[in-house]
C-alpha cells in the first residue's frame, strides 16, 4: 500500500470545508457515515476526543420537565440492555440512568473526602481495566493521537508545536489566499509543494509523495496511516479546506493554484523534521528506547500535559526524581478514587445482590450507552407527539386561493408560512430553495458564476442577469464608489500614507462608527443614498444560436487582444487588424498584420487567446439558457414535486430567501442552504419567467398540467432576519391584476409583522419588532437571527396534514403528493437527493456544533478574524474554524439548539419510500440512521419508524 | 558595608532558597514565609539605616534574579512562585535609591495575596499547584479575579502600585549600562513570568474531576484587605509620580 493509498484511507475522517463566502452546512462526521450512527459516533469520539452527546444532566432536565416520556425511555433502555445481554438488570440500570450517572463525576470529587472501605477484587478489576500497571499499553494509549514534536515538547519543555503550527498556518494561509492580502505570494501556479520549496528555499527534486515517504523513513514511523491521520487532525479545518478544493475540479482558485492533501502533509512533515533535527529524540525508535528506560517519567509528563495529574504529584516531580514511586502513588490514589466511585454508586443503588465488579462492568456499559439512550428517547418523544397531533385523514380539495406561495423548505419559513395562511385566502407550499432548478448564475456586473443549487449538484445551465432599463445613475454611483474604495484602499496599503490618511480623513469613518453604534437605522438610511441601486434586470433563459455564440466568443477575444496590444506594444492596431490577429490565432488564417512573433505568443500564452480557449468558450456559451424542452421539464418537475398540478391560484408566488446582517463573516450561513449558501431569488425569478412564457405553458399542458391564462407567477424575496418580503417582476401584471395583487402585498406585509412578533419571543434581548430590524444592521450584533438553530425535523407531504401545527421555526417543510409520484418514486428520490441531503448536513452541523463547539464548532465570533477570504481564525492564527460559532447554537453558555437527529416525516406509502431510499444518494446515511425516518402511510393506516435496520410500526390508525 | 551585606541577604540578593529547597526540613510554604519576612525586615531596616548600592552587589543580586526567573518558569506551585518573585526583584531593592523600599513593600503586599491564594489551593485542592486546577475563571471567578490582580500587580501593570513605584524610581535613577540591563531584564522577567502563570492558572476548561470551592467570608475579607492595601499604595504611588511630573 503506497503513501497515497494510506492517505486516501484516512482523509475522509476530516470533512470538507467550503469557503465561508458560500457557507455550506455539512456533517462534520461525514467520513463516519458508512457506520451506523451509534458506532460512527463512538469511533469519532475516539478519533477527535470530543463529546458526541450532551451531558446526562441535559437530558435529565428534559425528562424532569416531561419533554422525554418515561415509557419511551423505559422502552429504549430495555432495548439496549437486551442487545448487551443485561436485560435482567433493568431496574438497576434505570436507577443508574436517573440517579447515579448524572452524579458520576461528582462522586469522584466526593470520594476524596469520604472514607470508604474498598473492595480488593474491585481494585484488581479496575487496575486491569485501566492498564495502570501495564506501562507500555498505557503509554501507547496516551500518545496515540500525538505527533513526535508534541511528545518532544512535553518531555523536554520545548515549544516546537507552537512554532511548527504557526509556520504551517502562515504558509498555508498565504498560499490559499483568495485576494485578501495586497501582497500575494509569488509562483503559486506551480502548486502548493513546489511553491513551498521556493518559499523555504530548499532544493528537493521529487514530489510531495516522495517527500512524505522519505520523511516517514527519517522519523521511523511505524503506523504510517495513523501518523497521517494524526497530522490531519492537528489542523483539521485547514486540512478539510485543502481536501475540498483539491476534490472540486470547478473550484477556480484550485485551477489557478493547485494544492493537495499530500502537499499539505509534506509541508507539515518538512517542519517537523526541521524542528526536530537537533533535538535529542528525533525519531520514533529513539522515543521508544527513551520511553522504555524512563516509562514512569514519560507517563507522568503525559498525564501532567493533559491536566490530569493532581498538584501534589506535580510538586513531587519538581522536588524529586523518584518517578516510579510518584507514579505508583498516583496509580494507587486513582484506583482508590475509581473504586470509591463504584462504592458510592452502590450505596445509592442500595445494591447488595450484584458483586461490585459486576456492577462496575454494568455501569461502564451504561455510561457508554446512556448518551444514545437519552437522545433516542428525546427523538422518539418528539416523533410520537408529532404523529399524535398531525392530521391523519385524507386531505380535501380546497377552493381556489387568491395566491399560493412556495417558500423554501427552510425552518425559517415556518412562522412566515403560518402567518401568510392566517392572513387571507392563501395556500403555501415548501420546496428546496433552488426549486429543483439548478443554475449557474452570473449576477449583473459580476464576473464569476455562482452555483445556485445544493453542493452535491453541478448545474448544467448558465443564467446571466442583464439590465432592461437605462442604468446611467447606477453606473455613475458605482464608478464613484469603486473609485473611492480604490483610493482609500491604496492609501491604506501604501507604506507612507496611512498616517496622513487617518489624520486627514479619519473623522469621516467616525460618522459610520458612531452612527452605526447609536443610530443604526438612520445611519443605514443615510448611507443607502450613496449605494448604487441596481436597475431592473432580466435573465438570459433562451439558448444562444451558433452564430450568436460565435459572435460573443469573437467579441471576447477581440477585447482581450486589444488589451494585450495596448499594454505590450506602442503600435496602433485598427479593429480590422485585431480581427485579423484573432482569425490567425484561432482559425489559422494567414496573417496580414505587422505584429511581432513575441507578442503573438504572449497573446496566446499569457492572455489565453487560443484554439483551446475558443473551444472552451463555445462550450461555455452553449450552456447559457435552456431549450424549450428543458424549461418545460424543470417546470413540470417542480410542480409535480410540490404537488401543485391543478387548482392554480391567480398569483403563484415563488419565494426565494436570504438574510441581511452587518459585520458578519458567517452571513452566507444564514442564506439559502439549498442554493449553496447564496440567495435563492435568482432560481425563483428564473422559474417564474419560464412559467409565464406562453410556449412553455402550451407545451406543459400537453404533459397534463394546464396553467390557466390568468395565472401569473411572481417571484418574491423573504429576508429571514427581518421577515420582510419584496416582490419582483410585477410589471408583467395588468392594471386589473395590480389592483388584486395590492391586496396580496398588503396581507403579506401584515404577515411579516405577525412573524416578527412571534420571533421577538425567541430572540434574546429583543422586545419589539424594531429591535429585530436593528439586529440586521447592527455591526456589533453577533446573533442577527437564530438562523437554522433549533431545527429538529422535516416533513415531506401535503401542507394540509400539518397546517394546524406550530413549530416555532423548527421544522423543514417540503410539499409532496405521493399520488403524483410514479412506481419508481422519482419525485421522492429527487427530494432525498437534494433537500434531504442538505437538511441532514444542516441538522448534523448544528448537532455537533452544540454538543462540542470546541471540536466541531467555530468558537465565539467575538475572537474571529477573516483569513484569506476563505474562513475565520481564532485570534491572529489558529486552525480554520469549521462548524458554527457559539452564538449560532448557544445562549449564555447553554444549548439553545436542541441536538437531535433530523426527524424525517414522510407522508407516503411504505413501498414508495423504500424505493426512493434504494435509488437515492442519501441511502447510506438513511439506512445507517444518521436521520430518523418516519413514514406515515395513510393507505395502510400505519406509521413506521426505521430503527435497527427495520421498519417498525409505531402507530396504527 | 556590613549593613549593605545584611540588606543584600535579607532582600533576597543571594539565592539562599537553593539550599533550603535541598533540605527536607523546609517546605515551599516555609521558604515563602521566611523569605517574605526577611524582605519585610529589610524594608523596615531601610527606614533606619542608610542604603547605598554598589555595583558588585547589584551584579550578584542580578545573577541571583536570573536564576530565580529560570526557576519561576519551571514551577507551577504558587508558594514557590511567591518566593521566586522575591529573589527576582531583589536587584530593584538594591538598586532603587531613596524610598525605593516602597516598591518592595508593594511587592510584599501582592505576594501576601499570592500566599492567600496558595493557602486556599492547598486547603481545598491538596496542593498550591495551579496546573491541575485550571478553568478558575469559569468555575470560581472571584478567585480568578484576585489571582489576576496580584499577578498583574507583580507583572508591573499600571495603575497597580508596583508599576507606579517602578516608574517613579526609574525616572529618578541615574542610568548606566548596568542599570539598563537590570531594569529592562527584570521588567520583562516580572511581566512574562506573571503572564505565563496567569495564562496557565486561570484560563482553560474546568477540570471535571475537581470540586471547585469559592472563597468563604473570611477569605473574602482577607483578599479585600489586601486589595485595599494595594489601592492605598497605588494612591501613594500616583502622588509620587505627580510630584515628579510637576
Amino acid at each position: 500500500m503506497g503513501i497515497i493509498d494510506k492517505l486516501n484511507a484516512v482523509k475522509n475522517t476530516v470533512p470538507h470545508y467550503w469557503p465561508i463566502g458560500s457557507f455550506i452546512h455539512h456533517n462534520p462526521l461525514k467520513g463516519f457515515e458508512h457506520l451506523s450512527f451509534k458506532d460512527g459516533l463512538n469511533k469519532a469520539q475516539k478519533t477527535y476526543g470530543g463529546k458526541v452527546y450532551m451531558e446526562p444532566s441535559y437530558y435529565l432536565k428534559f425528562y424532569n420537565e416531561g419533554k422525554i416520556s418515561h415509557s419511551i425511555l423505559e422502552e429504549n433502555l430495555k432495548e439496549v440492555l437486551e442487545e448487551d445481554g443485561l436485560a435482567k438488570y433493568y431496574d438497576l440500570a434505570m436507577k443508574c440512568l436517573l440517579e447515579v450517572n448524572p452524579q458520576w463525576n461528582h462522586f469522584r470529587k466526593q470520594a476524596d473526602s469520604k472514607d470508604h472501605e474498598v473492595d480488593e477484587e474491585l481494585l484488581a478489576y479496575l487496575d486491569d481495566e485501566f492498564s495502570y500497571h501495564n506501562k507500555e499499553r498505557w503509554l501507547k494509549q496516551i500518545t496515540k493521537n500525538m505527533t513526535l514534536y508534541e511528545i518532544n515538547d512535553i518531555l523536554f519543555h520545548r515549544d516546537d508545536k507552537e512554532a511548527i503550527e504557526k509556520s504551517i498556518i502562515e504558509y498555508v494561509a498565504r498560499f490559499l489566499d483568495e485576494d485578501q492580502t495586497t501582497l500575494s505570494m509569488q509562483n503559486r501556479e506551480l502548486g502548493m509543494f513546489e511553491t513551498f520549496k521556493l518559499y523555504e528555499d530548499f532544493d528537493y527534486p521529487h514530489d510531495s509523495e516522495k517527500f512524505v515517504e522519505e520523511a516517514f523513513e527519517k522519523l521511523r514511523v511505524k503506523n504510517k496511516e495513523r501518523y497521517l491521520l494524526n497530522h490531519l487532525l492537528k489542523l483539521h479545518g485547514w486540512a478539510g479546506f485543502i481536501k475540498y478544493r483539491s476534490e472540486d475540479p470547478n473550484y477556480y482558485s484550485q485551477q489557478q493554484y493547485p494544492s493537495s492533501l499530500m502537499d499539505y502533509m509534506a509541508i507539515r512533515l518538512y517542519y517537523e523534521i526541521v524542528y526536530l533535527e537537533h533535538r535529542e529524540i528525533n525519531n520514533f525508535d529513539l522515543l521508544h528506547e527513551y520511553s522504555l528506560k524512563n516509562s514512569a517519567y514519560v507517563i507522568l509528563k503525559m498525564i501532567k500535559y493533559k491536566y490530569n495529574l493532581p498538584g501534589k504529584y506535580i510538586d513531587a516531580m519538581e522536588s524529586s526524581k523518584n518517578y516510579e514511586d510518584i507514579l505508583e502513588r498516583y496509580v494507587q490514589e486513582e484506583l482508590q478514587l475509581d473504586a470509591k466511585q463504584v462504592h458510592l454508586s452502590n450505596d445509592i443503588l442500595k445494591n447488595s445482590d450484584i458483586p461490585l465488579v459486576e456492577l462496575a462492568k454494568i455501569m461502564e456499559i451504561l455510561r457508554e450507552e446512556e448518551g444514545y439512550i437519552w437522545l433516542k428517547s428525546l427523538e422518539d418523544t418528539y416523533i410520537h407527539k408529532f404523529i399524535d397531533e398531525m392530521k391523519l385523514t385524507e386531505n380535501s380539495q380546497n377552493e381556489r386561493p387568491l395566491a399560493s406561495v412556495t417558500m423554501c423548505l427552510d425552518v425559517r419559513s415556518e412562522i412566515m408560512r403560518r402567518a401568510i395562511e392566517k392572513s387571507g385566502p392563501y395556500t403555501t407550499y415548501g420546496a428546496g430553495g433552488f426549486l429543483g432548478f439548478p443554475i449557474s448564475f452570473v449576477e449583473f456586473e459580476k464576473a464569476h458564476e455562482q452555483f445556485l443549487c445544493p453542493a452535491v449538484i453541478t448545474p448544467q445551465n448558465i443564467v446571466f442577469e442583464l439590465p432592461i432599463e437605462t442604468n446611467d445613475e447606477y453606473k455613475s454611483k458605482k464608478t464613484i464608489n469603486k473609485t473611492t474604495k480604490s483610493v482609500v484602499s491604496s492609501l491604506k496599503n501604501n507604506p507612507y500614507t496611512p498616517y496622513i490618511m487617518v489624520e486627514a480623513i479619519g473623522w469621516i469613518f467616525g460618522i459610520n462608527l458612531f452612527g452605526k453604534t447609536f443610530l443604526p437605522q438612520k445611519t443605514e438610511k443615510f448611507f443607502s443614498n450613496f449605494k448604487a441601486k441596481k436597475p431592473q434586470t432580466t435573465y438570459t433563459l433562451d439558448k444562444l444560436s451558433d452564430d450568436e455564440i460565435e459572435m460573443y466568443v469573437n467579441k471576447l477575444h477581440l477585447h482581450i487582444i486589444h488589451e494585450a496590444v495596448v499594454s505590450n506594444s506602442s503600435q496602433k492596431y485598427s479593429q480590422e487588424d485585431l480581427q485579423a490577429i484573432r482569425d490567425h490565432i484561432i482559425l489559422g488564417k494567414a496573417l496580414s498584420v505587422d505584429i511581432s512573433e513575441e507578442l503573438l505568443q504572449k497573446i496566446q500564452e499569457n492572455y489565453n487567446v487560443s484554439t483551446k480557449d475558443y473551444e472552451f468558450q463555445k462550450l461555455k456559451l452553449a450552456s447559457v439558457g435552456f431549450t424549450l424542452e428543458e424549461k418545460v421539464e424543470y417546470l413540470y418537475k417542480f410542480l409535480t414535486m410540490i404537488g401543485q398540478t391543478d387548482n392554480f391560484a391567480q398569483f403563484v408566488i415563488l419565494s426565494g430567501h436570504a438574510s441581511i446582517s452587518d459585520n458578519n463573516p458567517f452571513e452566507s450561513a444564514l442564506d439559502c442552504g439549498a442554493c449553496g449558501g447564496s440567495s435563492s431569488l435568482p432560481n425563483n425569478r428564473a422559474l417564474c419567467m419560464i412559467a409565464n412564457s406562453q410556449d412553455v405553458r402550451e407545451k406543459i399542458a400537453k404533459k397534463g398540467i394546464i396553467i390557466p391564462l390568468d395565472v401569473k407567477f411572481i417571484p418574491m424575496m423573504h429576508t429571514t432576519s427581518t421577515d420582510e418580503v419584496a416582490f419582483y417582476d410585477t410589471h408583467i401584471l395588468s392594471e386589473e391584476e395590480h389592483k388584486k395583487f395590492a391586496q396580496v402585498v398588503e396581507d403579506f406585509k401584515k404577515a411579516s409583522s405577525i412573524a416578527r412578533r412571534e420571533r421577538v419571543t425567541q430572540l434574546p434581548y429583543t422586545s419589539s419588532e424594531n429591535d429585530i430590524m436593528i439586529k440586521s444592521m447592527d455591526w456589533s450584533e453577533t446573533r442577527p437571527e437564530w438562523g437554522l438553530a433549533g431545527n429538529m425535523g422535516v416533513f415531506a407531504g401535503p401542507r394540509d396534514s400539518i397546517k394546524h401545527m406550530a413549530f416555532g421555526n423548527r421544522l423543514f417543510m417540503h410539499s409532496y403528493d405521493a399520488q403524483l409520484d410514479n412506481e419508481n418514486a422519482d419525485i421522492l428520490t429527487r427530494i432525498f437527493n437534494g433537500p434531504l441531503v442538505v437538511g441532514e448536513w444542516i441538522n448534523l452541523e448544528h448537532y455537533f456544533s452544540t454538543v462540542d463547539n470546541a471540536i466541531y464548532g467555530a468558537g465565539s465570533k467575538v475572537y474571529h478574524n477573516v483569513v484569506s477570504k476563505i474562513g475565520v481564525l481564532n485570534g491572529n492564527y489558529s486552525d480554520l474554524k469549521i462548524g458554527l460559532p457559539t452564538q449560532s447554537v448557544l445562549l449564555e453558555g447553554e444549548a439553545y439548539h436542541e441536538p437531535v437527529r433530523l426527524l424525517t416525516y414522510m407522508e407516503a406509502p411504505l413501498e414508495l419510500v423504500a424505493k426512493a431510499v434504494e435509488n437515492s444518494v442519501a441511502k447510506e446515511f438513511i439506512l445507517n440512521e444518521w436521520i430518523r425516518p418516519v413514514i406515515i402511510d395513510k393507505k395502510a393506516k400505519k406509521v413506521y419508524s426505521y430503527e435497527s435496520g427495520d421498519f417498525k410500526v409505531i402507530k396504527e390508525f | 558595608m556590613i549593613s549593605n551585606i545584611l540588606l543584600l541577604l535579607l532582600g533576597g540578593g543571594i539565592p539562599y532558597f537553593f539550599l533550603l529547597e535541598r533540605s527536607n526540613k523546609f517546605s515551599s510554604k516555609s521558604i515563602f514565609i521566611l523569605s517574605w519576612t526577611l524582605l519585610l525586615t529589610a524594608v523596615v531596616l531601610t527606614f533606619f539605616i542608610d542604603k547605598s548600592h554598589t555595583t558588585p552587589f547589584v551584579i550578584v543580586s542580578f545573577l541571583s534574579a536570573l536564576y530565580a526567573i529560570y526557576k519561576a518558569t519551571q514551577t507551577t506551585n504558587f508558594y514557590k512562585l511567591g518566593y521566586y518573585f522575591i529573589f527576582m526583584n531583589a536587584p530593584f531593592f538594591i538598586l532603587f535609591e531613596g524610598q525605593g523600599a516602597f516598591y518592595s513593600l508593594s511587592l510584599l503586599v501582592s505576594l501576601l495575596g499570592i500566599y492567600a491564594i496558595a493557602s486556599f489551593y492547598d486547603k481545598h485542592y491538596g496542593s498550591a499547584n495551579y496546573l491541575y486546577v485550571r478553568g478558575i475563571t469559569l468555575a470560581t471567578p472571584l478567585v480568578g479575579i484576585h489571582i489576576t490582580v496580584y499577578l498583574i500587580s507583580i507583572g508591573l501593570y499600571p495603575p497597580l502600585p508596583n508599576s507606579l513605584f517602578f516608574l517613579t524610581y526609574t525616572f529618578n535613577s541615574e542610568a548606566n549600562i548596568l542599570w539598563f540591563v537590570v531594569v529592562i531584564t527584570l521588567y520583562f522577567g516580572n511581566f512574562l513570568v506573571s503572564m505565563k502563570v496567569l495564562e496557565k492558572s486561570i484560563f482553560g476548561k474546568k477540570n471535571p474531576d475537581i470540586h471547585y470551592v469559592d472563597l468563604n467570608f473570611k477569605e473574602k475579607f482577607a483578599h479585600f484587605t489586601i486589595v485595599i492595601l494595594l489601592i492605598l499604595l497605588s494612591i501613594y504611588g500616583t502622588r509620587e509620580i505627580l510630584l515628579w511630573v510637576l
